[in-house]
């Protein structure tokens, strides 16, 4: 019995769509509403950030709220920065009880990339004990051993990076992920996909679903921003090469035309069970990739 | 260690300007090794805050200096007892504990930091020092071969790195290690890997409660028997 | 906690920090004179040749005789020759000697003792022993046999090694002291000078007497004893050599014996040694400049017996090989069988060694090898009131060794006059005996030995000039900054402020300060090369340089450059800590001191390492507006010096920014990073404090 539409997905066979959404740096929330109506039906979930890159933003919930609201089928992210296990567990009572069911655990940036350097730091817990957490929570009790009156359900996700350059420690907390209860992965940035078939190689023993993460890139001077300033992302040089063969202004085409080529790839090889389309502040072009790549599933 | 470093010199200025008689007291243990307080700095910033007061024209400070063995024990402070009689505060280049100590013990005198107590840590090469030790009361170093996750990962996570890690680095400072590399590449050597597979929970916040105490003597009963 | 205890606890605690001590280094160890050799070695490489001369003439009366003669037993003991080679001591004595004015020098003396002394012979011995019995007011006569003074200085000694008015000078100065000086007086009666009045008697006949080969035709024309040879040549007896020479000895008296036939025009001259080059006792150098000069040795060859042929001498000799240690130690020779040749020479020298020849109507008690026998404390032979000393008691020996045993004559007559029991002198401090360790000989800039410049072999054998001449100035204060400073580096002072943080072990760029199995640091004191960066470093100030005038150096020097500074007036004014080192060992340095316009006070330090950033800032407080260092740079005897100083700077420029003065205030000019002439750099870097200072000024006006 899933809990969610996406969960029902998951366990479909389904080649899966999913994409992000930034919230606005204020209470203006139009033009995400904008971006939620542009895409709702066209993926099998969109993923609502959470102060992503330690930049203080609307948070996810309040995002998702929005996307139930719109007809959408929300992801809250959930940060451990920001909050402790007290205000994690109270905000996914929350989340359960206005219909968001689907929960993306990560550790979160660290302060210093972001925007209030000064912060405290919580990070009262990590990624694995999170997911740990809410399967505690699952089981109708609180991380204090007490009962709860109502338990909620949810379908968890975590995120693994295929590309690290030490992989073998990925691959260890990919692991306790799984054993924690993880269900579906988003996985950083896929620039290589020789790296994410030797993950896949591994990854496949699990009974987890992978959703490759394709990041549309606008210029290979962004590129180079993110490679060194945005945690996670490592920009391999081959693409980092080909955006610069991109006339002026048409940077953005180049990116499109590169996150395209990697999903049609991994959809004919069936490489993984889907995609996380990350369009970072282009969410709008969102939709013309999905045309273009045409995976199979596709809502029209 | 406990390693500090010298607040800049116009923060010290603004701290003592409304005291006149203001006496720098070092510290000749920990201040001393991390060469942020023992008495080579007692001198030289009694130097640098006489040259202030010299070339702004205004302070009219006098300044006495000494350094004691250590502050953050009140017998030490009990040996300065002539030297503060007629002093309107003293500027400490002690610790955190040491500035205490003079409060407790010189009630009526103002104390004052001359230092930014900054960590526990080590020095491996002249000059440059790096914290270790966050001092959270639930040593887990068994299980990380000797590399500390709390201290030395930014975000003192104990299940594994986060994808931030590029290059054996932090995403928060390119110049640190991410220490689950270093805690990976050493459970490895050591043959231990199968302990960074197991499932740590999360940590106790509270192992001692703030502010610390912690108690070795035991308590005895009066007039109590043994058996 | 009572009271009692905390005052009790405070008593204990009130201790004087003990005073420091040092370590006699190795080369005044070895001097028979124990002169105070780094002490005048480090005022050479200051420049100050004055105050160097002064130093020596404390220790030796005579300086420019061992300028020119000495054999340097501190040579031999110099560890320096453990990196590379030796210091040069003997031949920078002779720069401060000469540069430092000694021939200005006037002695005098007054007579406050009414007991006279005699001293019979002139030689180095006899003079030292009557220049300090006249210092103690005593009235001095110097009975000397032959028609000029000196001794073996005189009659042994080439003047192309010690010059004739070398000497002169030093014999008028005994004069100008009051000393009676009776030249062509032989003494034949010990009571007859009793007689005359005089107290007591010092008996430094020398050893002028040749040994006999013992070889059939020894008595021959043509062959002639080594000491007499020299004799008639000092005393401007010219006897004409021509043809070949051989010199039968391998000692300083047969090496001297062959250089001076050299100049007198020999075709050929050959030594005949018995043993072999390592055990020859002359000295290596003199040996070298013999070779140089076209002499021929022949080792492990002695000759057996001489013919007169034909107006030549036939001399057979026999080759020799070594075989067992003799009593000296060394390998005794001993003849090959049936390896008998002859060379056919026109004069033989023989110069086998010599020894004392005392006349027996002294009555004195003579032993082994002709030598006068003395009481090793007091001196006295067996008859009261007659000392001897020199080479008449210990047999051909040097003359430092007899400057020596003059100086403790002197001070045992007083003893004896006075009625004072003799007491011995006990050594005060330890000795510095240890090794350098590979890994500090690693660090330490090899320069090699700066020889003094040397005649060459052609111009020098044409007459009796001297062979050596002076170091300029740059080469000497480069050749003296080579001293190591044994047993005068860092030590913790003060124990209980040492943190042992570690500073001093990691600083160090010779890495002496280690870990003990205690965890205590220690500085071993023969490692240390007193570099003084652990000094400045330590946070706890608990470390020192042994040498109390190395302490307090900077702080006084400085002190009086801003006093002079602020009487002078002058606004706005610079303080610059100069390395006085480099003031003459580096040109560029030099011409930074010289070029030093009025309002720029340097601080003259011994090597910019020691500057600390307290004296930065007592500068600026004192009123100076600009603050440079300037050190030697490449040439710096030590390493590291110019990271450490820069580390400093950079501190107080932290400061300087904070208090509100431009960083640009203070400077750092170290050699080896710069071009440019340091002058015309120190030019800029005041008018740029000029330009600071106006500012500052104009600042002030509109405020107020």
């Amino acid at each position: 019995m899933a809990n969610s539409l996406f969960e029902e997905k998951l366990y479909s066979n389904e080649f899966l769509v999913t994409t992000e959404i930034g919230p606005p740096k204020g209470v203006d929330t139009s033009e995400m509403v904008h971006h939620i109506d542009l895409l709702k039906d066209k993926v099998d979930a969109i993923n609502v950030t959470d102060n992503q890159s330690s930049v203080m933003r609307f948070p996810s919930l309040g995002g998702c709220l929005l996307v139930k609201e719109r007809g959408g089928e929300p992801i809250f992210q959930v940060t451990c920065r920001d909050r402790n296990r007290l205000a994690i567990q109270a905000d996914l009572l929350l989340a359960y009880s206005r219909g968001i069911r689907n929960v993306l655990c990560l550790t979160g940036d660290s302060i210093d990339v972001g925007d209030h350097k000064e912060a405290k730091p919580v990070f009262d817990l990590d990624s694995v004990q999170l997911l740990r957490m809410i399967k505690t929570m699952e089981s109708g009790k609180d991380m204090g051993s007490n009962e709860l009156k109502g338990a909620p359900q949810f379908c968890l996700g975590a995120s693994v990076h295929p590309e690290a350059d030490f992989i073998e420690p990925q691959l260890i907390k990919f692991e306790k992920k799984v054993a924690a209860g993880a269900q579906f992965f988003q996985t950083q940035g896929i620039f290589d996909l020789g790296s994410l078939r030797r993950f896949m190689q591994y990854a496949s023993q699990f009974n987890v679903k992978i959703l490759a993460g394709i990041i549309v890139l606008a210029s290979a001077r962004m590129a180079q921003y993110m490679n060194n300033n945005v945690p996670g992302i490592i920009v391999s040089q081959a693409t980092i090469d080909e955006l610069s063969t991109a006339e002026k202004g048409k940077g953005l085409q180049k990116g499109i035309e590169i996150a395209v080529r990697l999903i049609k790839t991994i959809r004919e090889e069936n490489l993984c069970h889907g995609v996380h389309i990350m369009a970072v502040g282009n969410e709008k072009i969102v939709p013309d990739i999905l045309e273009v790549a045409q995976p199979v599933g596709m809502h029209p | 260690m406990i390693v500090a470093e010298q607040k800049p010199l116009e923060e010290i200025r603004r701290m003592i300007a409304p005291y006149e008689r203001v006496l720098i007291l070092g510290c000749g243990t920990c201040m001393t090794v991390c060469d942020a307080g023992g008495e080579r700095e007692v001198s030289f910033l009694h130097n640098a805050l006489r040259l202030a007061q010299t070339r702004s024209g205004n302070g009219s400070h006098t300044f006495s200096e000494y350094t004691v063995k250590r502050q953050c024990d009140l017998e030490f402070l009990d040996l300065i007892v002539d030297r503060v009689g007629d002093v309107d505060a003293i500027l400490s280049l002690g610790c955190g504990i040491g500035v205490q100590a003079i409060a407790e013990r010189f009630p009526d005198i103002p104390a004052l930091p001359g230092v930014n107590t900054s960590f526990m840590g080590a020095s491996k090469e002249w000059g440059v020092w790096d914290e270790r030790c966050a001092a959270c009361g639930d040593c887990r170093l068994a299980e990380t071969a000797g590399i500390c996750p709390i201290t030395r990962c930014t975000k003192g996570i104990l299940n594994g790195p986060c994808a931030g890690t590029k290059n054996g680095k932090c995403e928060a400072n390119k110049d640190m290690d991410c220490a689950w590399i270093l805690i990976y590449k050493r459970l490895e050597r050591l043959g231990q890997l199968e302990k960074m597979r197991r499932y740590y929970p999360p940590r106790n916040f509270r192992a001692i409660p703030r502010p610390k105490r912690i108690v070795s003597k035991a308590s005895i009963g009066v007039g109590e028997n043994d058996g | 906690m009572g009271n009692s205890n905390i005052k009790n606890y405070q008593a204990s605690r009130v201790k004087e920090p003990s005073y420091g001590h040092g370590f006699t280094p190795p080369c005044q160890a070895a001097c028979p004179l124990h002169m105070n050799i780094s002490e005048y070695i480090d005022l050479v490489a200051q420049g100050k040749v004055m105050e160097a001369l002064q130093v020596i003439r404390d220790g030796n009366p005579f300086p420019s005789i061992c300028a020119y003669v000495c054999t340097h037993p501190c040579e031999d003991a110099c560890r320096r020759g453990q990196v590379d080679k030796p210091i040069a001591i003997r031949a920078l004595k002779r720069f401060a000697v000469e540069f430092g004015g000694d021939r200005m020098i006037q002695l005098e003396a007054e007579t406050t003792q009414t007991e006279k002394v005699a001293i019979v012979g002139s030689g180095p011995a006899g003079l030292a022993c009557a220049y300090y019995l006249r210092k103690l007011g005593y009235p001095v006569t110097i009975f000397e046999a032959h028609s000029e003074m000196g001794g073996m200085l005189r009659v042994g000694i080439p003047q192309y090694r010690l010059p004739r008015e070398v000497l002169d000078t030093e014999v008028q100065r005994l004069t100008q002291m009051g000393i009676e000086i009776r030249t062509n007086t032989r003494v034949v009666s010990l009571e007859l000078l009793f007689d005359m009045g005089y107290k007591a008697v010092f008996i430094t006949i020398g050893a002028h007497q040749s040994l006999r080969m013992g070889i059939e035709g020894e008595e021959s024309p043509g062959v002639i004893d080594g000491a007499t040879f020299l004799h008639e040549v000092n005393l401007g007896l010219k006897p004409s050599l021509e043809g070949t020479v051989a010199v039968v000895g391998g000692g300083n008296v047969a090496i001297d014996a062959a250089r001076t036939a050299v100049r007198l025009g020999a075709n050929k001259v050959g030594i005949l040694y018995r043993r072999s080059r390592t055990e020859m006792p002359a000295d290596p150098t003199e040996v070298e400049q013999a070779l140089e000069e076209g002499l021929e040795i022949m080792f492990l060859v002695a000759p057996t017996r001489i013919k007169r042929k034909n107006g030549r001498l036939s001399v057979t000799c026999v080759r020799m090989e070594l075989g067992e240690p003799d009593a000296s130690g060394r390998r005794r020779p001993v003849p090959i069988k049936e390896s008998a040749f002859t060379k056919e020479i026109d004069t033989l020298i023989a110069a086998i060694g010599q020894a004392p020849q005392t006349p027996g109507d002294f009555h004195l008690r003579v032993g082994r090898g002709s030598t006068i026998q003395v009481d090793p404390v007091t001196l006295s032979t067996n008859q009261t009131g007659v000392f001897a000393g020199g080479d008449a008691v210990t047999g051909p020996a040097t003359v430092v060794e007899a400057l020596a045993a003059g100086r403790l004559a002197a001070s045992r007559i007083d003893d004896y006059l006075q009625h004072r029991y003799p007491l011995v002198d006990k050594e005060e401090q330890e000795s510095l005996i240890g090794d350098l360790l590979p890994k500090t000989v690693e660090m330490i800039k090899k320069t090699g030995r700066l020889e003094p410049p040397i005649v060459s072999p052609e111009a020098r054998t044409r007459d009796f000039k001297p062979v050596e001449l002076i170091y300029d100035w740059e080469a000497a204060v480069n050749e003296a900054r080579r001293c190591l400073r044994c047993g005068m580096g860092a030590e913790i002072l003060f124990q209980d402020k040492c943190a042992t943080c570690l500073t001093c072990l990691r600083v160090c760029p010779y890495h002496v300060p280690y870990l003990d199995d205690s965890g205590t640091i220690q500085i071993p004191p023969d490692q240390c090369q007193a570099c003084g960066i652990c000094v400045a470093e330590c946070p706890a100030k608990a470390i020192v340089l042994r040498k109390p005038y190395d302490r307090r150096h900077i702080t006084e020097e400085l002190e009086h450059a801003l006093k002079s500074a602020a009487e002078s007036k002058f606004k706005p004014f610079i303080v610059g800590f100069c390395c006085q080192y480099g003031l003459f060992g580096t040109g560029a340095l030099a011409s930074l001191w010289r070029g030093a316009k009025a309002g720029i006070w340097i601080v003259p330090v011994l090597c910019i390492a020691k500057v600390e950033a307290d004296h930065i800032l007592r500068a600026f407080e004192m009123g100076a507006e600009g603050v440079f260092i300037a050190g030697c740079g490449e040439q710096c005897a030590r390493e590291d010096t110019a990271f450490w100083v820069r580390q400093r700077v950079e501190k107080v420029r932290k400061i300087l920014v904070q208090i509100g003065l431009e960083s640009e205030r203070l400077q750092t000019f170290v050699l080896d990073t710069t071009n440019e002439d340091p002058a015309k750099e120190l030019d800029r870097f005041a008018e740029r404090i000029g330009g600071f200072y106006l500012a500052s000024l104009i600042m002030q006006e509109v405020k107020s």
